[in-house]
């Protein structure tokens, strides 16, 4: 096994004469073993990263490596990866035996008693032995996932490449999928990179997770820390569900000078924020993180409620300032009883907030991160 | 469970250490059939990447060669090389016995043609054959595939009826035909003496009047099959919702089809119409078994015009330029329509 | 390109939905469904028309087709019934069939297997200039005979083939069906699912074993609709076969053409011969009528 290293990879296409960059200056470290989830919005770069990696794009500059070697020169053939499909790119006149020793066949001297061996044991794994004489087109979706799960493990490769591998499979059978993928990674210990636009599954799935947008790297890291800390406000809007809440704020000292409020901001954070930042600020608080209390009191606001999307244990409730259009939304509680119309007042709390420069869209103040908060949060360790 | 797991990557491992074609450990070389450029790892990182790409182009285009280049090089050989020799061979004086002399060039046979009152009486009648053939086909053609389209009973024993003549040879459509327009004892005529219409009666491919009519009226009888298939085609892509929405929105029957379902067969109507101008300028096995060469200046067409000049009075120059008439008028239509195709990415 | 009439459940159900303004009422009869099925038989009638009177003369003595109407049969063991015709048109037909087979079996295979590797590589492979290699196959389609036949009958001239001028018919055929063979695999290979030619690639096969192992045993539909459709046209063509068939072995087209010039007047024999010389295209047009429709239409 070995690690996957981009170093500054960049895909330029030619669209009738014009370069689109698709991918930009991409560098990016797979550790040995590591389940990487590649995530962001459709036409963001990702599958094209993929596929630079699978060597079924070539790189306009910049160089991948796996392990110390230079692969990107190479025939796909030649890398010893396997990818995953979206459409899971079974051979339809191939039984699922067929189609798993296909890949041994071409790419290795192995015997047929070898083949078989293999095919059996990665068939075991997956608790597909019983399909092993079937045709795809006799197979369930969930089924056919799974052969074409067992057709990349059954080689062996140093790299596993999935390219949405759940997405046409329905939601219970995606979340079951995921843990049951997530553990088979743990077991087999093959460095994964995995795309996906569903960031829900790069929460769940990754050891960490790369967030690109327009083609360039926007945060890597755990799944908490680009949720806790995102490095720019694309990450902090991307990462959560429902997303988080962006107020533009005026910096005026100790306080921010929103529409409709003022925030006033405790000595603790102002010291926190960078040095440098600018006034023309976005403040930015997590949905999750805005209280229901029971009366004023700094940093608390009085607001209307417009929508209540009722979630079973939780409520979405989006509220408005007083006289001001937009909505924001916090969640709460689901036994708390509101209905469109009643007045709430909110809480903003101060360790909870972030700010991100309106300009260039970097953070510059993260709410404040201990061990604790996080943990009874989330029920993760960190 | 996990105990297969521990096989399974045991194994691998095994594998790896013993494999020839398989590295072990850190230590990677490539040795499993491919080739490293030593140069590569020294070149900087631009004009690697430019290398990669250029060779990556270059060896699919190299590879995919041997797919298409054979049949590339035997349909360029046979049929684009050999329409630019006929071209040459029609500016030769050539004629007779003997090989032509590639000596001197002119437009002299082009220059013939304008002179010659059997050309432009078979010019004629190929722009006539042409424009009444592929009308009537396609008025025919879309009308039977609106009929099968209807939800009737046995759709398929009716597509296979009418597109039948479609699989015969126009030597066995001729030689039917022939019967059927036969004066004393033919279907046609007979079948107007029993309704007692004997002005009818006529002498359908002996009269000069009637033989270009009688000729396309079996040829729109032969092809008017195909253009169905492509009306059906096109009519089975237009989703069903449309015909519902229609209905509902209280068009008839009649209405429906002339304002919503027609204006999408345009793409249907252009395809069928070049195909069967292209086959109309072509035509000539059903002419040429059912009069010969010598067909009369009333039915005479530049296709055949050709094939009595080459190949029965030895005329090779004439009936190559001839040729080349005919093929700038089949340029002419699928031209356009190529390009048409390229615009709409159908290529 | 091509155009696939094939009746999934979509379309009947479609088909069902479009019957017409569909109110059948109960057990009455809906006098719009009858006039419907009273076209649509009159329109059979005329496509069959010239067949079923080819085909009763052809069982009618010389007496009897000139006697009795052309519609009516001549039943078996009536005076006016007989099979000689059959029996002598096959037998003045039957080296004209067997020189067809000779060089129309390998011509339409060639023509197939050809097409299918030319789409491939023009379609499966990701290289530039795919469209600009295209265009002299979809444009060959369309070519008409007439331009090429003086200098393929002085080519064929200056290198005869030692095995025979039915060979050079055989050549010729190939390097025209393979437009159309091209259009028609083109057609198909641009649905085939691109993920499962890269799986194919990363999983270690060579664009060769990618075609020997996935592309090929895919196209097997349209190898039966391609060779279906090259069978016929090269069965049934007369020009090609008229100048450049050997005198000594007429193609079957040709031995029917001369067979109808030496039996004037005798329409029975002339039937005969008509039915017999188009006998393997019929049987494989009433066994794989579906597929020659779909090759009708891929010319679009």
């Amino acid at each position: 096994m070995s690690s996957l290293t981009l170093d500054h990879v960049t895909k330029i296409y030619d669209d009738d004469g014009e370069d689109v960059v698709a991918v930009d200056d991409v560098s990016l470290e797979i550790r040995d073993g590591e389940f990487l989830v590649l995530v962001g919005p459709s036409g963001c770069g990702k599958s094209t990263t993929l596929r630079m990696v699978a060597g079924l794009e070539s790189v306009t500059s910049g160089e991948i490596r796996l392990g110390e070697t230079a692969i990107d020169d190479r025939k796909p053939q030649d890398r010893n990866i396997a990818m995953v499909f979206q459409s899971y790119a079974l051979y339809p006149h191939m039984t699922v035996r067929e189609n798993m020793r296909f890949g041994l066949e071409e790419s290795t001297d192995l015997g047929d008693d070898g083949i078989d061996d293999r095919v059996e044991d990665s068939a075991g794994l997956l608790g597909i032995t019983e399909l092993l004489e079937r045709r795809p087109e006799e197979l369930s979706g969930g089924q056919q996932q799974r052969v074409a799960l067992g057709r990349a493990i059954v080689r062996d490769p140093e790299v596993f490449l999935m390219d949405e591998p759940l997405s046409n499979l329905d939601a219970k059978l995606r979340s079951q999928m995921r843990t049951e993928l997530q553990r088979l990674q743990e077991d087999l210990d093959v460095t994964t990179m995995y795309v996906t636009h569903d960031q829900t599954e790069a929460m769940t799935m990754g050891d960490r997770i790369a967030i690109l947008d327009g083609g360039r790297l926007q945060q890597v890291g755990t799944p908490l820390e680009c949720y806790h800390e995102p490095a720019n406000q694309f990450v902090a809007g991307f990462i959560g569900e429902p997303s988080m809440n962006f107020f533009p704020v005026e910096r005026d000292g100790d306080v921010l000078r929103g529409d409709g409020f003022d925030y006033p901001l405790p000595p603790e954070v102002v010291d926190r924020i960078a040095a440098g930042a600018g006034d023309d600020l976005t403040l930015s608080v997590r949905p999750e993180a805005i209280a229901v209390a029971d009366g004023p009191g700094e940093r608390r606001f009085e607001t209307t409620v417009d929508v209540v999307e009722p979630m079973g244990d939780e409520n979405n409730v989006y509220l408005q300032f007083p006289g001001i259009d937009g909505t924001f939304v916090a969640v709460v509680d689901g036994y708390e009883r509101v209905e469109r119309g009643d007045t709430v007042t909110v809480e903003f709390p101060a360790d909870r907030i972030h700010l991100f420069d309106r300009a260039t869209g970097e953070a510059v103040l993260d709410r404040s991160l201990t061990r604790e908060t996080a943990e009874t949060e989330t029920g993760r360790t960190i | 469970m996990l105990r297969l797991i521990r096989s399974l990557v045991e194994r691998a491992r095994r594998e790896r250490q013993q494999g020839g074609h398989r590295q072990d450990g850190e230590d990677r070389v490539r040795t499993d059939g491919g080739t490293v450029d030593p140069a590569v790892g020294s070149r900087s990182r631009g004009e690697r990447a430019a290398a990669t790409v250029r060779t990556a182009t270059e060896g699919e285009f190299l590879r995919s060669a041997v797919f298409w280049l054979p049949p590339l090089l035997l349909t360029g050989l046979f049929v684009y090389g050999a329409i630019g020799w006929n071209v040459v061979i029609s500016l030769t004086d050539w004629n007779g016995l003997g090989d032509p002399e590639y000596a001197s060039f002119d437009v002299e046979m082009y220059a013939r043609m304008l002179s010659d009152a059997t050309f432009l009486a078979a010019a004629r009648n190929t722009v006539a054959l042409l424009v009444a053939f592929t009308v009537v086909t396609l008025l025919l053609g879309l009308f039977l595939a609106i009929l099968v389209d209807r939800g009737i009973r046995f759709e398929g024993v009716f597509r296979t009826v009418y597109l039948l003549p479609m699989s015969l040879s126009f030597v066995v459509t001729a030689i039917f035909w022939a019967w059927v327009y036969n004066f004393e004892n033919g279907l046609l005529n007979e079948l107007f003496r029993a309704v007692g219409a004997n002005f009818l009666v006529q002498g359908w491919i002996s009269d000069p009047q009637f033989k270009l009519a009688a000729v396309v009226f079996a040829l729109v009888w032969q092809f008017s099959g195909y253009a169905m298939v492509v009306y059906l085609a096109g009519l089975q892509s237009i989703p069903t919702d449309q015909f519902e929405a229609a209905r509902v929105d209280g068009a008839g029957t009649v209405k429906l089809y002339l304002r919503v379902i027609i204006p999408q067969l345009r793409a249907s109507t252009t395809s069928a119409a070049v195909v069967l101008m292209v086959f109309a300028l072509k035509a000539f096995d059903f002419l040429f078994v059912l009069f010969g060469t010598n067909l009369g200046k009333s039915v005479d067409i530049l296709a055949v015009m050709m094939y009595r000049e080459a190949f029965g009075s030895g005329n090779w120059a004439y009936g190559s330029a001839i040729a080349t008439v005919l093929f700038l008028m089949a340029l002419s239509v699928i031209g356009p329509y190529l390009y048409y195709q390229y615009r709409r990415g159908d290529l | 390109m091509s155009t696939d009439t094939d009746a999934d459940p979509e379309t009947t159900s479609a088909a069902t939905s479009r019957q017409g303004d569909g109110a059948r009422t109960g057990g009455g009869i809906d006098l719009k469904r009858v006039s419907l099925y009273a076209v649509v038989a009159v329109m059979a009638a005329f496509y069959l028309a010239p067949l079923w009177t080819g085909l009763v003369t052809a069982f009618k003595t010389q007496d009897a087709f000139f006697g009795t109407t052309p519609l009516a049969p001549a039943l078996p063991g009536t005076e006016g019934f007989t099979v000689r015709p059959w029996l002598e048109a096959w037998a003045a037909l039957l080296p004209g069939i067997v020189n067809s087979l000779w060089f129309t079996v390998p011509a339409a295979v060639l023509s197939a297997l050809l097409g299918s590797l030319a789409a491939y590589g023009l379609t499966n492979v990701d290289w530039r200039g795919q469209v600009a290699l295209l265009v002299p196959f979809v444009a060959g389609v369309f070519i008409p005979y007439q331009s090429v036949l003086v200098p393929l009958t002085q080519f064929w001239n200056w290198f005869p083939l030692p095995v025979g001028g039915l060979a050079e018919l055989a050549i010729t055929h190939v390097a025209y069906g393979v437009p159309i063979c091209t259009v028609l695999f083109r057609g198909y290979y641009l649905t085939l699912d691109e993920e499962m030619l890269e799986a194919a690639r990363l999983d270690g096969a060579s664009i060769y074993r990618i075609y020997l192992r996935i592309v090929l045993p895919l196209s097997k539909p349209m190898f039966a609709v391609a060779l279906i459709y090259q069978f016929t046209n090269i069965w049934n063509d007369l020009l090609f076969a008229l100048v450049l068939a050997p005198p000594n072995a007429p193609p079957v087209t040709i031995a029917l053409n001369q067979f109808k010039g030496s039996m004037v007047n005798q329409y029975n024999l002339q039937m005969a011969g008509a039915f017999i010389a188009a006998l393997p295209t019929l049987i494989i047009y009433v066994l794989f009528g579906e597929q020659f429709a779909r090759g009708v239409a891929g010319e679009t």
